[in-house]
This record gives structure tokens, C-alpha cells and sequence, in this order.
């Protein structure tokens, strides 16, 4: 069983949450703002068809599996399914310490022998962390190709699509580089459970004191960008990923209480393929 | 950002429900609108796709579009048939034809007009009842020409004389143009081979009102009220409607304040009703390939699409293809939410483009239920100059029923009537 030291290195915890304080504020502000904007709207009654279970599984379908994506464009569909899974994945990785330290795994101290928990969760979270990361990455660079190298008619690329597409992988990539630094103080036995962060690890040795002074600069460079992706969200593309699925649950209830419901159909002739794809 | 600009945008937005506010914030942005477009194939412009449109609108409403973008925006939200199709390949579901509808009217409340050819229409309509601008008392002609003209086999009697179980809401199109009057004499035709006791409103008859929300024009609402009561008072057991655009209005439009919507029949359903039941045999062998066309107020927004082709299929000798695009994403042609007042040369193309399509697929013929559908397809046959036919589906049964009532007799036989009068 092997101990894992979690690695110190100084962090400037004013600046972080310095930072994180006013984008997260912001982040509440603003979508404070877009709610009364909402709120202005006309009141619609509540659509209830009494069949909640059918707009359950389209809820499902459509949210959860992307049915639509995957009838239109199977190489969309599988970029989109990395991106939103690995997306939710890292979100999740937070909470998992949340557990995993509620339970004693993460405490330093631990000697807890557990099947795959050894070195007290730490293997737990670096394959949780780098199976999502590596999904969100590859997600991201498929995008990055459709995009900017296979560059489809209906692909305009504007602004909001490639701010968002390149903070995105920012966020992502300064994440796997501060693992990297981290793998030069962890024993080769645990490293390989970091199996993308080990890609990242520099070459050659170093200092220790050197690496860390590189380590408190990742990570800041890593929290400054995931502060603006929290600013940057209520006003970028990534909004969908927040009401995408309210949208699609109204307005499956509301065709349903219509009774003019598209999804058996689409179900029945699937769509043909996107023409452009 | 100029005070103005905010306080419009907020009217506007007052316009619009939470939903669909809600729905502006959460397009993905990844352009399969655009793809399936069958405006923007005409007219590849960004603002012209379901992105582009609420991507603007969004700032619209937000006092943040410039005057210029505002103006772009307002010619791109009326240069849409509002087919429906970006709703149906949209992987959010954003129901995107509800929404220019809604912002149309929105815009009208805030103080933005119609373009002039809706505007004209509209006011038809509103004096007129229908967007001719034609007296009332012409509408029942077609029935009393052919009657005389001895292509129906009884005279067609009016509600007010005879309460029927049945009433034929011909509608305006095939009431007024005489290039479309052959589809409402073949119904009546086949409705009496049938056996079917019928009647029609005559005079009475009203305009569907559905331009009227198609175009965004806020006396919808109070209008459809109007018709609803009507129809109530009538309390008639099935209204059948030959044009697609009537159906959705009265069968659609109508259904959330009007539970009498139900009894609203399109005539390709009722024909299969009538097939079914053993009441109308097509018997004589029609040997012809043809392609259906789904028009979007009758597939795409309500549904019917097995019905027209059971019907189609019924009939000896027929063989049916479909096209590339059938059934929910069956391509427009152009004729549908305004378009047509607006850009008749973009309508031209859309329907060229459909026509094109199904020649590709080597049939002799194209056919479709909607009266609408087919003056659009036939603007098309002629902008892409095909020798193919395009046909009612009406005028398939007749040639197999009785096919002394073909669309090209009667139009002439009623051309010379109408000449003689």
C-alpha cells in the first residue's frame, strides 16, 4: 500500500479568492439580470399532459443519450457526448473529494487499505479526473478540428463560438499541465493512475523548489481561467448547456398536451443524415 | 445604448412568453438550422437561419441591436415561411415557427410594422374576409358554375338550407382563384360519389384568419374567438378543409381556445376515412409514378402523413416514391407564414427547388393535398422549367372515380362559364 504526501507548494489564496469571489458574483449578477429579463415575458399555463412519463423518456433521450444529435451526425453526436461528459465529470470531481474526504479517504494521515483505494482515494480521484479530462480534451479538439479544419457550411465562427471553444481548452489543458508538475513528486507506482497528467510531466529533473514556484504559477494561471469561464458563461454559448434541458423538457411537455408530439415520428422514420455532414 | 432602443426592447419582450425568451438564450449554436433551411439555400445569408434570427432577436430585446442589424433583422424575420423545419432538426427543440410568429405580432405592438405586401394582405382580408379583396358574394361561385356546368352530380346546398352533418370550408384559395377552383368542385365531386350529405357556409363562409397569426397580426386572437362561437352555434359534426393553411389554423391555431377544433377534418383525412369505410372505390387503374409532398401546416405541424399517402396508394396503378426529404423534413415550398407577400421570387426558387427534387427521384408526377401547396408548386414548375406534372391529390382520384372532372376540364369548363357570366 503506498501513502500518498499531497504536494505543498505556495498558493495565493488572496488572489484566488479574490478572484473567484468577484467572478462568481458577477456569475450570480448576471444571471440575475437575465431571470427579471425572462420574467418580463408573458405567463404561459402550465402545460401538464398528465403523461409524465413519456415526457420523462424524451427528457432522457434527448438530455441525456443527445437522440437527435445521434440521428442527424454520428461524429457529432460522439464530439458532443465527449465534451458534455466530460464537462459533468470534472464539474462532479469536487464533489467526489467532498465524499471521499467525508469518508476518511483523503485524509494525508490514512492507512485504510480499501480495493482500488489505496494511497487513501487519491487513485480514485486521478482516474476520475483524468478519464473526464481526457473525454473534455479530446471533446474539445475534435471541435477544434470540425471547426477550424474541416470547416462545415453551417460552422460561422463567431466570437461566442471560438472564445468559449478556446477558454474551454485552456481550462482544460493548464489543468492536465498542473498535474504533470505534481506527477515530478509522486512515486512512478501511483503516477500511472495520473495516465494523461503523466503525459505532462517535464522532462529531466529539477529542483524541487524550482518546480514548485512552476506549480503556484499553474495553478494560478488554471483558477484565472476557470474565474472568466465563470464570468464568461451567462453570456456565451455554454448558457445551452443550463437550458438546453429545461427547454426541451417545456416544450416536450407542451407538444404532448398538444397532442402534436414530433418524437414518435422521428422515432418511426429517423431523420436522414445532415445533408452537410 | 440609446433609452429608446431599451424601452422597445422591452416592450417587445413583454410580447413574447418566458418560455420563448428563455428558448433565445439557448440556441447551441451549432447551425443545423442552417443546413436544413430551405430559405437559406435561396438567400445564404446568417440572418436568414433560426442561429442567426435569435441570436438578433435576443439582442433586440435587449436594446442592443444596432439600426441597421434592426432593420437586416426585421426583413430576415419576414423572409421565412415559417415551415417549421429549423424546430423539427433543432437538438434543443427551440420551437423556433411559434417564436417568429409570436415576435412578429410582438413587433407590431412595439410599433414595427408588417412589410408592405403583408400589410396589404392583411387589410384584405380584415374588409374583404379573404386576401383577394373580392366581394363575398363570389365566393360560392364555383359550386353554382359547376353545378350548371354539370360537373357535380347534385347542386351543392348551403348550410343555412340544409344542416348537414357535413360542411366543406373550401377556403379562399380554391373559393376565389380560378386556377385552384377545380380542387374545390373535385372535392364536392368526390364527396357526393361518396354519398356523402354535405353542405357548404356559401357567403357565409369565413376566411381562417390564420394569415392573420402567421403574419403576427394581433387581432388573431379576437377574430378566431369570433369563428369559434360561429362554428359552436352551427354545431355541425365535421368541418372538412381542403387547404393545409385552414387546417392548421382551425385545427391547430384554434385548439386552445376552441375545443370544437377536433371536428376540423382535413380532406385527404376524411377521403381516407371514406376510403376505409368502403364508401369511395377507386376502381379504374391510374398508371402513374408520383412523389408526395408534405405540405408543413399539414405534416410537420400537425402530424398527418400516413392518411394522403394511404389515400394515394388506394388507387390502382399508383406507384408512390418519396423524395430525399419526406414526411417531418419534407423541403417547404415557400407559400407558407407571409413569404410568398413578401418575396414571390424567393417562393419561385423554394418551389423550384422541390420540384427539382422530385424529378430527381424519375417520377411523372408530383402530388399534394393543399390547394396552397399546389399554386406553390406549380410557381416552381414553371421558374424551373419542368415538364413534370404537379397534381392535387384530388386529381388522382378523379381520373380513377370520375374522370370527367379532371383539373383541366373543369378549369376550362369554368373558365367559360365564368367568361359568359
Amino acid at each position: 500500500m503506498t501513502q500518498i504526501e499531497l504536494i505543498n507548494f505556495p498558493k495565493p489564496w488572496f488572489l484566488f479568492k479574490s478572484a473567484m469571489a468577484l467572478s462568481l458574483g458577477y456569475m450570480v449578477f448576471a444571471f440575475y439580470r437575465k431571470w427579471r429579463g425572462w420574467s418580463r415575458g408573458i405567463e404561459e399555463p402550465a402545460t401538464v399532459s398528465g403523461n409524465y412519463g413519456s415526457v420523462a423518456k424524451i427528457w432522457l433521450a434527448e438530455v441525456i443519450l443527445h437522440r437527435q444529435l445521434f440521428a442527424l451526425s454520428f461524429s457529432r453526436w460522439f464530439n458532443h457526448l465527449l465534451i458534455f461528459y466530460g464537462f459533468i465529470g470534472l464539474a462532479l470531481l469536487p464533489l467526489v473529494a467532498v465524499i471521499l474526504g467525508n469518508f476518511g479517504y483523503l485524509a494525508q494521515s490514512t492507512t485504510t487499505p480499501r480495493f482500488y483505494l489505496h494511497a487513501a482515494g487519491y487513485i480514485l480521484m486521478k482516474l476520475w479526473g483524468d478519464t473526464f479530462g481526457l473525454m473534455l480534451l479530446s471533446g474539445l479538439v475534435l471541435s477544434g478540428i470540425r471547426r477550424f479544419v474541416i470547416r462545415p457550411a453551417q460552422h460561422t465562427n463567431s466570437q461566442m463560438d471560438v472564445v468559449l471553444l478556446a477558454l474551454l481548452f485552456f481550462v482544460t489543458l493548464s489543468g492536465f499541465c498542473l498535474e504533470g508538475l505534481r506527477m515530478t513528486f509522486v512515486p512512478a507506482e501511483v503516477a500511472r493512475y495520473s495516465y494523461i497528467g503523466r503525459l505532462f510531466t517535464l522532462p529531466g529533473a529539477y529542483p524541487s523548489e524550482q518546480v514548485r514556484q512552476w506549480l503556484t504559477m499553474t495553478w494560478t494561471v488554471h483558477f484565472l481561467f476557470v474565474a472568466l469561464l465563470f464570468a464568461y458563461l451567462p453570456h456565451s454559448k455554454l448558457m445551452h448547456s443550463l437550458l438546453a434541458p429545461v427547454v426541451i423538457g417545456m416544450n416536450a411537455a407542451a407538444e404532448h398536451a398538444r397532442k402534436d408530439l414530433y418524437w414518435p415520428e422521428m422515432k418511426k422514420y429517423r431523420a436522414p443524415r445532415s445533408p452537410k455532414d | 445604448m440609446a433609452r429608446d432602443e431599451k424601452i422597445q426592447g422591452t416592450k417587445i419582450a413583454e410580447g413574447l412568453t418566458r418560455r420563448q425568451l428563455v428558448e433565445m438564450h439557448a440556441c447551441a449554436r451549432c447551425g443545423e438550422c442552417q443546413v436544413w433551411c430551405p430559405v437559406y439555400v435561396q438567400d445564404s445569408r446568417e440572418l436568414i437561419t433560426a442561429r442567426g434570427k435569435l441570436d438578433s432577436l435576443r439582442r433586440l430585446v435587449e436594446g442592443a441591436l444596432s439600426e441597421d442589424d434592426r432593420k437586416d433583422f426585421i426583413n430576415a424575420l419576414y423572409e421565412c415561411s415559417a415551415c417549421g423545419q429549423c424546430h423539427v432538426v433543432c437538438p434543443v427543440r427551440i420551437n423556433t415557427h411559434d417564436l417568429w410568429e409570436q415576435a412578429r405580432m410582438s413587433l407590431v405592438n412595439a410599433g414595427i410594422p408588417q412589410p408592405e405586401g403583408q400589410i396589404k394582405q392583411l387589410s384584405a382580408i380584415k374588409e374583404f374576409n379573404n386576401p383577394f379583396g373580392k366581394p363575398q358574394s363570389e365566393r360560392p361561385r364555383w359550386a353554382d358554375m359547376a353545378w350548371k356546368a354539370g360537373l357535380l352530380k347534385a347542386r351543392v346546398p348551403l348550410w343555412k338550407e340544409q344542416r348537414t352533418p357535413v360542411v366543406y370550408f373550401a377556403g379562399c384559395m380554391a373559393s376565389f382563384d380560378s386556377g385552384l377552383q377545380p380542387v374545390a368542385v373535385q372535392s364536392a365531386r368526390l364527396l357526393q360519389e361518396a354519398g356523402v350529405a354535405f353542405s357548404i357556409l356559401g357567403e357565409d363562409e369565413p376566411c381562417c384568419m390564420s394569415k392573420l397569426k402567421r403574419m403576427g397580426d394581433s387581432g388573431f386572437i379576437g377574430e378566431a374567438h369570433k369563428l369559434a362561437e360561429m362554428f359552436d352555434r352551427m354545431d355541425v359534426g365535421s368541418i372538412v378543409v381542403s387547404c393545409a393553411g385552414c387546417f392548421k389554423g382551425l385545427h391547430g391555431d384554434y385548439s386552445t381556445m376552441w375545443p370544437g377544433s377536433k371536428k376540423v377534418l382535413h380532406f385527404s383525412q376524411y377521403l381516407d376515412q371514406l376510403i376505409q369505410e368502403g364508401r369511395l372505390r377507386p376502381q379504374r387503374e391510374t398508371r402513374l409514378r408520383v412523389t408526395y409532398h408534405d405540405p408543413c401546416h399539414l405534416g410537420r405541424h400537425n402530424q398527418v402523413y400516413d392518411q394522403p399517402r394511404r389515400v394515394l396508394q388506394s388507387v390502382p396503378g399508383i406507384t408512390l416514391v418519396e423524395m430525399p426529404r419526406h414526411r417531418a423534413f419534407s423541403s417547404c415550398c415557400g407559400m407558407g407564414g407571409g413569404l410568398k407577400a413578401v418575396s414571390s421570387e424567393i417562393q419561385h426558387k423554394m418551389a423550384a427547388a422541390r420540384v427539382r427534387e422530385a424529378e430527381a427521384t424519375g417520377v411523372e408526377a408530383i402530388v399534394t393535398p393543399c390547394q396552397t401547396c399546389l399554386q406553390g408548386l406549380l410557381n416552381g414548375k414553371k421558374e424551373a422549367s419542368s415538364a413534370m406534372e404537379v397534381l392535387h391529390l384530388n386529381e388522382v382520384l378523379v381520373r380513377s372515380i370520375c374522370p370527367e372532372v379532371t383539373h383541366e376540364a373543369v378549369e376550362a369548363e369554368l373558365a367559360r362559364r365564368f367568361a359568359g357570366a
